[in-house]
Formats: C-alpha cells, structure tokens, sequence
C-alpha cells in the first residue's frame, strides 16, 4: 500500500465525526442512564442504599419530621443500575437521559410518612413497608407487626414467659 | 494435584506447612530466615516468574504480619504463594531483590503501606506515598482509619539517584506525549539515555483500602472497574474471580461465556486504541485519526452487548447481570466483518511506511533474561521470547473451550512490541466470533451465594497489557479482609531501566510508550511544599490568576 492508498482510504472513509449536541446521538436499547424513581411506588424499605456503590442514594430519618427522606444525588452516581435491579415495587428505572452536566446538582428528594410504634410511640418504619411485609409473613406473626423491633422483642419474650407460667 | 508434588519435592525442609487454594493455587507457609533460599529454588529448579508482593495486617487473625510472594509457575498453570509470618511488634524481612529484579516494588509497597521492614534492600525510598507522608504511619494496617488525614511531616525528601557527568531530562508529570501524570528523569549523556529514574503513584487513589472498610462484596466490583479508564473490565472479572475461588461458587457456563467475550471486546479497542497513541507518537497523525475511526465500531459494540462504551458494570460475584441478546449477538458478526476489512487494510499501510519501521526496529529492546527477572508480562514478555499468556497458563472464564494462537516475537524491540498486539487483534476477532457461535443456554448467575469468613482466592485475568492479578481474603460481615490489585504496568514500568538504556534520547518516548503504560491502574489536588511541609488548598480560579504559595 502506497503513500496514495492513504489518502484514497481517507477520501473514500469521509466525515466520520457527528455534529453533537446539533445533531442527535441514539443510544442503545440497554443503555443505563439517569435514574427516574417513582415516588408513588417507593415505599421507602431502603434497598437501593444498602447496594448503592457510591453512596449516591442516601436514606435519612427525620424523625422530628416524622418523614424518611431518600436522596439522590447525580452527581455521585455512577449508574451501574443496581438500585432499579433490586428495587422490590420497581419504583425505580433507568432512563437514557445522559445529558446530566447541569449547573445545580439534580437530587431527587423522595419524602415517605414514617409510622409509630403504638406501644413506645417512637417511628421505626413506613407503613408502605409494614404493609409490603404484612402481605409476604406468617399470619401467627401478624398481630405484632406494627410494633418496633424492640417492643416486639420484648413482647416475644412476655408471651413465651406467660405461656411457659401457663404450663406449669 | 501432580504440581503441588513437584513443589514439595523440590521445596522440601524448607517449608513448614502448605495448601491449596480454588484447586489450583498453592501456597507455601515459609519461615524468613529459608525465603531467599526458596525464592532461589523457585526462580531456578521451578521456573517460576516474579507475579506480586502482598503484604497483610493479619494480626486480628493469627496474631502476624503476613508478606505473600507469589510467583507464576507457568508450565504447571498454578500460582504459588509464598507466605511469610512477621513478628507483629517489629515486623522484619531479609529483601528479595537481590534475586528477583521485579521484587524491588513489591517491597518498597510493603514498607509503604504496611510499615514492614525490608532488610537489605538496595533502594528503600518511598514508592507509594507522597514525601511529606510522616514516618510510621502505615495507611494499610488495620487501626488506620480509611477517613483519616495524617499531618504532613517535611522530615523525609526525595533524594534523586543521579550522578555528575550526565544531564537530568525532565519527562513528565504534564507531557504532551504522556497520558496520565508520572514523571520520568532521563539520565543523558550527549543524545544518549544511560539511565532512568521514574517516580509516580501521583495518582494513587487508595482503593485497596477504601474496598477493605467501606464497601460490600458486591459493591467492590464497581470500583474495581474504575480502577482503569481502558480496561476496566478486566479487574472487575479478576476480583470476582478471586472471590468465587475463595468461596469455591461456581458460576453458570453462559456466564463465564459473556465474560470471555467483553474481555476480547476490550482488547480489542484496547489494542487499536494503542497503534492509534503509537502512530501519534511517531508523528504519524493520520494513523492515528485511522486507527480510533476502526475503533468506534467497537465501542458501538460494547455499548450494544453491555449498555455502556466504558464501565460495563456487568460482573457481580457469582456470574454477569445481563444477558447477551440474539440481536446483539448478530451484530457482532457485522460489526467484526468490517473491523477485520479495515484493520487489515491499516496495518498493511502502516507497515509499508519505511520511516516508521525503521524507527521501531531495534529500539528499545528487552533481552529476554531480563524478560523473566522483571516478571514482565503481556505483549512487553510476548515480544522478549517468553510465550506467557494467562488465557493459557491458567485458564479462566471459557478460555479454556476455545483455540488461538499466542503471536510471540524474538527481537524484544518496539517493532516486535507492536507487531505482538497487531496480530493479537486478529486472534481476538477470532475468539469473539468463535465464542458467540459456542455460547451455551441457561443463567447467567448463580444463586444463592454465600461466602464464607476468612479464605483466601487469588486470580489473574490477561488484560490487554498483560497479567493483572488480584488477591482476596474474605472478611466479616459481606466484606473483604484484604483485597490486592496489581495492574499488569506495575511490572511492565520497571524494566524501562533495561529498555531505555543506551538508547537515543529521540526513541525515549516510543519505547515508553511500548509499553502502553497504564498509570492510574499502577497507582491507585493539594499543593504541598516539600521545604516546610505547607499544605494548600488551591481554587482553579486563583491557579489560573497566577497563584504562588
């Protein structure tokens, strides 16, 4: 191949480069993008931020508010998608959204009602959650569901102790 | 396992217990006072190659330091594990640079991060950490906090190894030539490099450490493949690899399938990216424009096979989270047909250019005993004569069920070094199409995993620069004791001493990039004065009105 085979292929090849952002780019059917999470779905059990890498999903407990916050930060994210893997309601998706270098940072806020513990009264959970769970457990374990871990521990034990004075 | 006998038979007295890993890899339990005695015997009776220093804070397990020299013993296809137990208050070992040239990083790394004293060692300045890094604080031991930032200390400074008669040439950190930031002192005499002093690790990013405290499992993969923009996927198979071995899972064939697959995809932009970065350094801009038109195909490729052109984020423990469509699969097929038109159309009119040629024969070359003493590896041991390959040596993913061949060149020069990735991209379209006409049906991950407290699993996947090798000790509650990365560069880097020497200070930059070096894999902005130890917090805005400290 000569000098001149270098031009004709150059010649033949032609403009390859895009005219982006004047011109649209396609992305392919699998492309990971900017996370759409849907608020009316979440509920709020905290699975997307027990696998997110880059702590990009965050969970806060405000309990003067009474409400758990979930956050997403773009900026963080890396977009592997394990959050819409895992997500238990399928609340969230992952768009083909990629333009994302934006000025302000974009964060999802999702708020859920947290709800009390009849017996201590302190919020341990929503009841978007108790109810998901209430559908999938034993029915025998049903009637303390909506206490807190603790109170429901305690009141365990009180039951296998009053069955137990039962029997003797 | 006939090669653990051959081990024990040739170590034996020397060793005080063994054990084999993943069914494979065997490791050897040493005291330090035999080391340089069995790293002899390894190096000679066993022909074992140089692979890896590890060195681990296990005195939570046992009560000890642990320093693990790991040596590829190719022709058995198993790695053995040397393992070394330190006194935990005065943590001591005799050097093995000496014997093996390639140990000289390993054990300045070790001294580094784990504050392990290497006796004997014939240049003990700090590798790894930045010069106002204080003395004794070792960021890898276990009572170091991962969030922690010591107080710069101005007692230790960099002490250049330069002598009177030559001139010091600056090559770096910012070099339009280079990259990533490193920096290469070229030793001159006239127009002729007598030596080379590299410093780097500008760019360590702590991610050994930042695995072993914050993250799960599964969340290391994702950051293991960040650990390189170019191959990225290659660490993310290896750690999986290494913790699939530890936990003994075995992952769904069609899985291992996709993984073969994508590695071959990256190679092979991998490798065209490469002939573009060595058109460009020759001058040869048109090449270079060519060779990244042929490459986009490919990226549009991985993209359509994986979501993404980089950071697939494909592997987790125990199998691949996608699946490779029918659709997709066929389009491989097209995409590889007009690669394969168009690659070979390049290379043939590379080729045919005298001056390029002339200028990569015979430059930079690498004798092959100094092939093995560095532990070189990849397409840098390729083209020095030594056929190692760890698709062959120790298969892994579904290597195992298909054929090719390893172009393997004699010169040691930087045309040899080409030539290997030049043909290795045809054997790479080869296995990519031979894999998706083999692929197998059924999941692509296993289920119900579990990974057990404290066992041990290494691996090494072939990325396109060569051997990158990963070690992982499983620790509690979902996450790793210890997890080691070392990038195939690590090695690679060291023997441009060899490479560069007595070559013409024109060649220098060519045979650097012989290499296709990978600083951030190797590695892993704060001003700091080294006179006084001053710490700055620089704006870009105040940088670019002429800040001064």
């Amino acid at each position: 191949m000569s000098r001149l085979s270098w031009i004709k292929t150059s010649l033949e090849v032609g403009v390859v480069t895009k005219k982006y952002p004047f011109e649209r780019v396609e992305v392919p059917e699998a492309f990971r993008g900017l996370p759409e999470f849907d608020p009316s779905k979440c509920m709020g059990c905290t699975a997307c931020a027990n696998v997110c890498t880059p702590d990009a999903i965050r969970v806060v407990e405000d309990v003067n508010e009474g409400v758990r916050r979930l956050e997403y930060r773009v900026g963080k994210c890396i977009f592997c998608g394990r959050c819409a893997d895992v997500c238990p309601t399928s609340a969230i998706k992952m768009s083909k959204e990629f333009e994302l270098a934006y000025k302000d940072e974009v964060v999802y806020i999702i708020e859920i009602r947290l709800t009390n513990c009849p017996v201590c009264g302190k919020p341990f959970t929503t009841s978007r959650h108790l109810t998901h769970v209430s559908g999938k457990i034993y029915e025998e374990v049903l009637e303390n569901i909506n206490l807190c871990p603790d109170c429901r521990r305690r009141n365990n034990v009180n039951s296998i102790i009053r069955s137990a004075g039962a029997m003797r | 396992m006939e090669a653990a006998r051959t081990v024990l038979g040739v170590l034996s007295g020397k060793i005080d217990s063994y054990k084999v890993v993943d069914g494979k890899h065997i490791i050897v339990d040493v005291k330090h006072e035999h080391l340089a005695d069995v790293v002899k015997a390894i190096t000679d009776e066993l022909g074992g190659i140089y692979t890896v220093i590890v060195g681990n804070d296990a005195r939570k397990l046992d009560g000890f330091f642990h320093s693990i020299y790991v040596f590829s013993l190719d022709s058995m296809k198993t790695y053995l594990l040397v393992r070394v137990r330190l006194r935990p208050e005065l943590p001591e070992v005799p050097s093995i640079t000496p014997i093996v040239k390639g140990a000289n990083w390993g054990e300045r790394e070790v001294k580094d991060l784990l504050g392990i004293n290497i006796l004997n060692h014939p240049d003990l300045r700090k590798l790894i950490l930045p010069d106002v890094w204080p003395d004794g604080v070792a960021p890898l031991r276990k009572e170091f906090n991962y969030q922690s930032r010591p107080q710069p200390s101005s007692s230790t400074c960099y002490v250049p190894t330069r002598s009177e008669d030559v001139v010091t040439l600056p090559y770096g950190p910012y070099h339009p030539l280079l990259h990533e930031p490193e920096y290469f002192e070229l030793h001159v005499k006239g127009e002729t490099v007598v030596d080379v002093e590299y410093r780097g690790f500008h760019v360590h990013r702590g991610i050994e450490k930042l695995g072993e405290s914050r993250l799960t499992y599964n969340q290391v993969p994702f950051v293991a493949e960040r650990i390189c923009g170019i191959c990225g996927f290659v660490h993310n198979v290896c750690y999986c690899q290494a913790v699939e071995g530890a936990a003994k899972i075995n992952v769904p064939e069609r899985a291992l399938y996709i993984r073969s697959l994508i590695l071959e995809v990256e190679r092979l932009h991998s490798h065209l990216l490469w002939l573009g970065v060595a058109c460009h350094v020759l001058g040869f801009d048109t090449g270079f424009m060519h060779a990244w038109r042929i490459r986009e195909p490919i990226m549009n490729l991985a993209e359509a096979l994986t979501g993404n052109r980089k950071n697939y984020g494909l592997n987790l423990v125990g199998g691949v989270r996608r699946d490779v469509s029918k659709d997709s699969a066929e389009k491989v097929f097209k995409i590889l047909k007009k690669v394969k038109e168009d690659y070979s159309k390049f290379v043939n009119g590379l080729i045919a250019i005298r001056e390029l040629t002339k200028r990569l024969e015979g430059s930079g070359v690498l004798p092959s005993p100094d092939a093995v003493s560095y532990g070189v590896v990849g397409p840098v041991a390729r083209a020095s004569k030594l056929k190692r390959d760890v698709r062959v040596d120790h298969p892994y993913a579904a290597y195992g069920e298909v054929s090719f061949d390893i172009p393997t060149f004699s010169e040691g020069d930087n045309m040899s070094r080409l030539m290997v990735r030049v043909e290795e991209v045809y054997e790479s379209i080869k296995i990519v199409e031979d894999l998706i006409d083999r692929m197998p049906g059924g999941p692509i991950l296993a289920e119900d995993i579990e990974v057990p407290e404290y066992r041990e699993g290494f691996s090494g996947v072939e990325a396109p620069r060569g051997e990158d090798v990963h070690y992982v000790l499983t620790g509690k509650y979902s996450k790793v004791y210890r997890w080691k990365v070392r990038a195939p560069s690590y090695n690679n880097i060291p023997a441009l001493k060899t490479m560069l020497y007595e070559c013409p200070l024109s060649d220098a930059p060519l045979t650097i990039a012989s290499v296709d070096p990978c600083f951030s894999c190797t590695d892993r902005l704060l001003v700091v004065d080294i006179s006084n130890g001053r710490k700055f917090k620089v704006s870009l805005k105040a940088l670019a009105n002429g800040w001064k400290p």
